[in-house]
This record gives C-alpha cells, structure tokens and sequence, in this order.
C-alpha cells in the first residue's frame, strides 16, 4: 500500500519537476554564458524521483501486494522471489516505467558527460529530450499508471505468464530498453544541433559515442531475445520474422546504417542531412515499435494488454514528435552550400554510401514487411500473413553483393584509393567460391543459390581474416564485426542447411530408430514445485556412432495462471546442438516428441556476441 | 579465369537432383502454414492440437498426390489468406512486394542525382 503511494507520488514529482526542468532550460538557453546548475540538479531529481517509484513498484511486487492493479494482474504469492522482481517489467506499466527511468537516466549522464559542447546546445538538447520524457510521464499516468488502488484487495493475483518466467527474459527487456531508448539523446541532440546549425565533425564525434551505446545494447537485446525463444517456445528457431521481433530489427538496422555514415560526416563533412534524418528515424522507430507493441495491434507474446486508448495516445505522440523534427530539419536545415558532392567510385566514402543503400532497403522490406498487412486489414479487411518466406525472398539475394561490398569496403581508403591487392581479392573470391561448391554439392539443395550466398560470406569470413594478419590492429574494431558479420551468416546458412529432426508420439517404455538415431522413452517423473507441477521425461539417444546421450526434456503445468510449458532439454557443444522437447497428446499417455540435431547453434550467439565486441572495443578505445 | 570456367561447366553438368522424400516436402510446407490458433508461430513450429490435425492433413493431402501449390489452395480456400506465410503477388500485395524494390531503385536514383562520381 505505502509503497505504491510513495511511487504515484514520485510519479507526479517527476512530472513536474520536468516541467521545470523545461522552463529553466529556456532561460537559461536565453542567457547562455554559464549552465546553470540548477538544470544538472533538476535532472538528477527527476532521475531520483524514477528511481523512488521503481522501487516503489518493485517493492510492492515482493510483498505481493494485491491492492495495487499491476501487481494483482501479474503476480501470484507463491511465485519465486526473483520473478516477483523482474515481473516488475514484465508486463505493460512496469515496462514503461522502466522505459522512463532509462529514458532520464541517459539526459542525466549526457549533461554530465558532455562537457565540450556549448551551453546553447547542451540545453537545446534538454528541452528536446524533457518534451519527450514528459509526454512520457503523461502516457504513464493518464493510460497506464502502474499504481492504480484496488478495493476491495484482491486475496490472490493472478500470476506473471509462466513463459516469461526466466532469467533471459528478465535481463532482456531492461537491456533491449536501453538501446531503444540510447537511441532518444540522439534524436534530441541531433534536433538540437540542426536548430544551432552546428552538425559538423565534431558533433559527429560525440554523438558517435551515444550511438555506439545504443547500438551495443540494442544488439544484445535482441540476442538474448533470440537465444530466449530458442530454447523456451520451443520450436528450436531463433528468429521467426514476428512482427515484434522486426520491430526491434528495424532501429537496430537504423542504427548501424548511422553507426557508418557518422563516420563520413567525421571525416568529410558531407551527407549532413542524411545523418539527421537518420537520427531521427532511429528513435522514431523505437517509437513506432512501442506504439505497434502496446497498442495491441500485433498479435504476441509481447502485448500485455490491448488498450486502445494507449495506442491512440502514443500515436498522437509519435505525430507530435515527426512533425516536430520535420519542421526544424526543414526550417532550419540548410543543405551545405550548393556545389554539388564530387566523390571517386572507389573510396570509402562510396563503400560506406552503398552499405547505407542496401541498408535502407532491408529496413524497407522489414518496415513493409511488418506495416503493410495491419494497412491492408485497414483498408480492406483482408487479412494476410507476412512470414519468413516474404524476407528470404526480398532479402537473400540482396545480401550476396551486400557481403561482397562489405569485404572490400574497408579495403579502401578515404577520398580516392586504388585497389593494390586485386590479384589477392580475385584469388581469395575463387577459393571462396570452390569451397562454398564442394560444401554445398553434398546436400542436393538448391545448389547454385546455396553456392553463392555461401560463397559470398565465405569471402568476407577470408578478407577479415587476412585483415587481421595484414592491418594488424589499424580499425581492428571494424574488421571484428565484420568478421563477426561474417560468421554469422555462414553459422546461419550451414545451420539451416544441414540441422535435422525426428517428430514422433512415444509412451514410456518405446522407442524410435532411423537410419542415424535411436529415441527411447525410459521413464518419466512428476515432482510438485512451487508454483507448478513438473512431468520430466528422460530419454536414451542413441547415435549412429554408437555414442550415448540422456536428454531430460520438461513440462511445466502450472498453477497460476494455468498454463502448460514445454522446457526443451539442450545439449549445447561447439559443433551442434541436440534439442528436444515433448509435448502432451490428448486424452493419450503417449508424449509427442521432437528431436533436433543443430549445427553450429553457439556460433550464433557467438558471431553476434562477436560483433558487438567489436562496438564495445570501439565505445572504449582512445582518440587516435 | 581457367577455373572458373571449369567450375561454370561443372556447375551446368550438375543436375538439378528433385526430392520426392514426403517427409521434407510437408515440413516445407508446414512452415508457410501459419497455425491459426497460436501467437505468431508456423504449423511446423508449434505443436498445438491444431497444428497437428493441419500436419496430418497435409501428409494425407501429399500422399492424395496434390502438388505443394494445390495444398497451399486448399487451405487459403477453406481459412482465408491469412494462412499462408508465403503471400502470393495479386492485387492485395503488389505494393507489399514491389514498394521495397522500388525504394531500392529510387535510393540509387537519389544516390546518382545527390552525388558526382568520378574515376
């Protein structure tokens, strides 16, 4: 009860204290010789008052306090300590809180951090970031106020959705929200910059540094998301195309087309409109993702609750903010002078420039890709299911010469370059190329479209790795994520090439055999836990080389709210993944079992984890 | 260039090697079927009772000898479009194949216009 009194009272004072905020930085934006201290003092209050109410509602999910309407809705008295807590943000309210706490958190380190900007700037980008952390505030305590009284209290909640009961989900959210929202400084700070006329190779600098932030944690969000569905909703993929997943795709591909061409406003000067406009679209496209979310719209895990008043509130936000950068990119932005860009084809300039065409044209399909049939429903009332085909189809064969370029790219340097090593370049395509066809011509699928696409990652895989023997540590970072990159693809590629499975009903006691493996059912057993009921099924796998695996997949029925889960049992090692998974048949005692063997499934997470290794390395190196 | 060339006729010998195998053929089709009654997961992924009947639906409908495009009729005549993960180019979703392509198209045009490349 106190506890969610204290919160909705943190709430307010936050909300007014960004209020205040905004007017003392107009004056002080007026009168700008000194910042005033009250601003950096103002913020951090703000960002204590977030934190009191945080804690507020964390608190009131460990003592289960059921007179509170978000702790009623998404927790139960016997769930475990540790999913009281993080249900915290598993569920509407709670996640836009923390979306606010991140959201003043980062004004807060940004006015402390910055200190060779101008005053003018750094409260332009204040007012900027405080208009949206206060539509914010509004959103949260007008449609979704996470402290809502319930009388009379409630003697039970309801429960958190088992199957976001686990410790990646926990820990994903709050770093998915921190490159979202990362992604919120640099919309107000590149707003600010346009209005004082002052993007140049400086400011790229330091926004470079923001961006890198939000890019790190965006990929590892979306990573642990991908390695959750993995092995909790237990179909053994990683990435389905679902609209939300595409949703956090969509800013993450924003954000690294900006993440390359900040490097040429750095340098040159030039495609300042371009940078600006990409700044804007990576927060207008986290935007779009919490409206698609939270409105409803979409069908998934993710949307807690269909409410469409919030949807049209984030709307109207959403319009608000468009139209407010547009109108400053356009009233203020003056394109630099009117001799027109002269660049040689072969520098990095053009490299980088190709990277962000072919880089808008994936964000495009996936934007279409995502948008379009909610559009058609619309419009229409038709309905029509965009899936993976959709994406291969549009994607795949645009990223042959998307790895090409991303190989030679970097073999290039600023303004006007030659290519000395072609004979090297050609040699190292073809040695791609033989390997790629001997792989592939053992699997009798698709042979010329798996050739080139393997091909054409074997060839970045072969660059980067004589970059890194022939630059040494000269852009070691670039050269680690596209190495990364490259690996990634070729993990993805020949993880779907050669993954197998067997899909078979077993009771206890029978077995399954095929020419390269033997299941058997051995046994099961049943334990109480805490808050469900665990049937655990232990098998035999027996493999064609004679070696022996006990897999132990389980079901998880449980009590509140009543929901079945399937715990897949994965056997993880370098090479492969085995993964099983059982599910009830009904009204039968036979279990339906699904055995995956999984190539190269760690080299997933791993080339991803890779790449942003790369970007962290970046985020901390010395100026050169 | 010599391998090349050699590796280009190599790679014309080869034929196209077609597999009848039913096993694949339904999962390759389970996984454009969505499962209607789950939350965004394919016939293939889930393991819903639904999802079971539509999988032995298709293994009777393959073994019935229909073709994977006649299946994927069927079942757009009896549940709707919304079925199919793999929409087909028609008059609802011209825009939804073509507008990407045409974006691609217009970026290099914007790209040529914007910028002076020289050798």
């Amino acid at each position: 009860m106190i506890y969610s009194v204290v919160g909705y009272y943190a709430l307010i004072l936050g909300l007014i204290s960004g209020s205040i905020l905004i007017y003392f930085s107009i004056q002080n934006f007026r009168n700008s010789e000194i910042l005033d201290a009250k601003i950096l003092s103002l913020s951090f209050l703000q960002l204590l008052f977030v934190v009191i109410s945080f804690f507020g509602l964390i608190l009131s999910f460990v003592v289960s306090d059921f007179s509170n309407e978000t702790v009623f809705n998404n927790s139960h008295t016997t769930k475990p300590l540790f999913y009281k807590i993080t249900g915290t943000w598993g569920n509407h309210e709670g996640s836009l809180l923390l979306w606010l706490l991140v959201l003043t958190l980062f004004i807060f380190i940004f006015l402390l951090r910055t200190n060779n900007q101008s005053i003018k700037y750094k409260t332009l980008t204040t007012i900027f970031q405080q208009i949206i952390i206060v539509g914010f505030f509004i959103f949260l305590l007008k449609t979704s106020n996470p402290f809502n009284y319930l009388f009379p209290i409630p003697e039970e909640g309801l429960g958190l959705n088992p199957i976001l009961q686990d410790p990646a989900l926990a820990i994903h959210p709050p770093i998915l929200y921190l490159g979202y929202v990362g992604s919120s400084i640099i919309f107000s700070s590149a707003l600010a910059a346009t209005t004082l006329k002052m993007v140049s190779g400086s400011w790229a600098t330091h926004i470079k540094k923001w961006t890198l932030v939000s890019w790190i944690f965006l990929t590892l969000g979306i990573l642990l998301g991908s390695i959750w569905a993995y092995y909790e909703l237990g179909w053994g993929g990683f990435w389905f195309w679902d609209p939300v997943e595409n949703v956090s795709l969509m800013p993450w591909l924003a954000l690294t087309t900006l993440l390359h061409c900040i490097l040429v406003l750095e340098k040159k000067l030039i495609l300042t409109s371009w940078v600006i406009i990409l700044s804007i679209a990576t927060f207008t496209l986290s935007m779009c993702g919490t409206f698609l979310v939270r409105s409803g719209i979409l069908n998934s895990v993710h949307t807690f609750a269909n409410d469409p008043e919030r949807g049209l509130f984030i709307l109207i936000f959403l319009f608000v903010l468009i139209f407010m950068s547009l109108f400053i990119f356009f009233f203020f932005h003056k394109e630099d002078q009117n001799n027109s860009i002269n660049l040689f084809w072969l520098s990095k300039e053009s490299a980088i420039i190709l990277n962000n065409w072919f880089m808008m044209y994936f964000l495009s399909v996936v934007l279409i890709g995502t948008v379009y049939p909610i559009f058609l429903d619309v419009i229409s009332s038709e309905k029509i299911s965009v899936g993976p085909p959709f994406y291969h189809k549009l994607i795949v064969p645009f990223l042959i010469p998307f790895l090409i370029a991303m190989a030679i790219g970097p073999q290039l340097k600023w303004i006007k370059s030659n290519l000395d090593s072609k004979k090297i370049l050609i040699f190292l395509l073809l040695v791609s190329i033989l390997i790629s066809y001997l792989v592939v011509k053992n699997f009798n699928k698709n042979l010329l479209v798996n050739t080139i696409l393997i091909s054409s990652a074997f060839y970045l895989f072969f660059i980067t790795v004589r970059d890194f023997f022939t630059k040494k540590f000269k852009n070691v970072y670039q050269n680690i994520a596209h190495f990364g990159f490259s690996l990634l693809i070729l993990s993805i590629l020949f993880n779907n090439l050669l993954s197998s499975e067997v899909i078979t009903n077993l009771k206890v006691g029978e077995s399954y055999e095929n020419s390269k493996i033997k299941i058997i059912l051995e046994d099961i057993n049943q334990t109480e836990e805490k808050n469900y009921n665990s049937v655990v099924a232990n098998f035999k796998i027996i493999s064609s080389n004679g070696k022996i695996n006990k897999m132990s997949p389980e079901l998880r029925i449980y009590n509140q709210p009543s929901i079945v889960t399937s715990e897949a049992d994965i056997k993880t090692s370098l090479m492969k993944d085995k993964f099983i998974v059982i599910n009830l048949v009904q009204n039968q005692e036979y279990f339906n079992v699904r055995y995956q063997d999984k190539p190269f499934m760690l080299w997933i997470w791993l080339s991803v984890l890779l790449f942003s290794m790369g970007g962290i390395l970046s985020f901390f190196k010395k100026k050169i | 260039m010599k391998n090349l060339k050699i590796f280009l006729i190599i790679l014309l010998i080869i034929p196209n090697l077609s597999f009848a195998d039913n096993q694949l053929e339904r999962n390759k089709i389970t996984k454009n079927l969505r499962c209607l009654i789950c939350q965004g997961q394919s016939v293939y992924d889930s393991d819903s009772d639904f999802a079971n009947s539509m999988k032995i639906l298709v293994d009777k409908k393959l073994e019935e000898g229909l073709s994977e495009n006649e299946i994927y009729d069927f079942f757009k005549e009896k549940y709707g479009e919304w079925i199919l993960y793999d929409p087909g180019l028609n008059k609802n979703t011209y825009i939804l194949w073509l507008l990407p392509l045409l974006i691609f198209l217009l970026g290099g045009a914007i790209i040529m216009k914007k910028l002076r490349f020289k050798n």
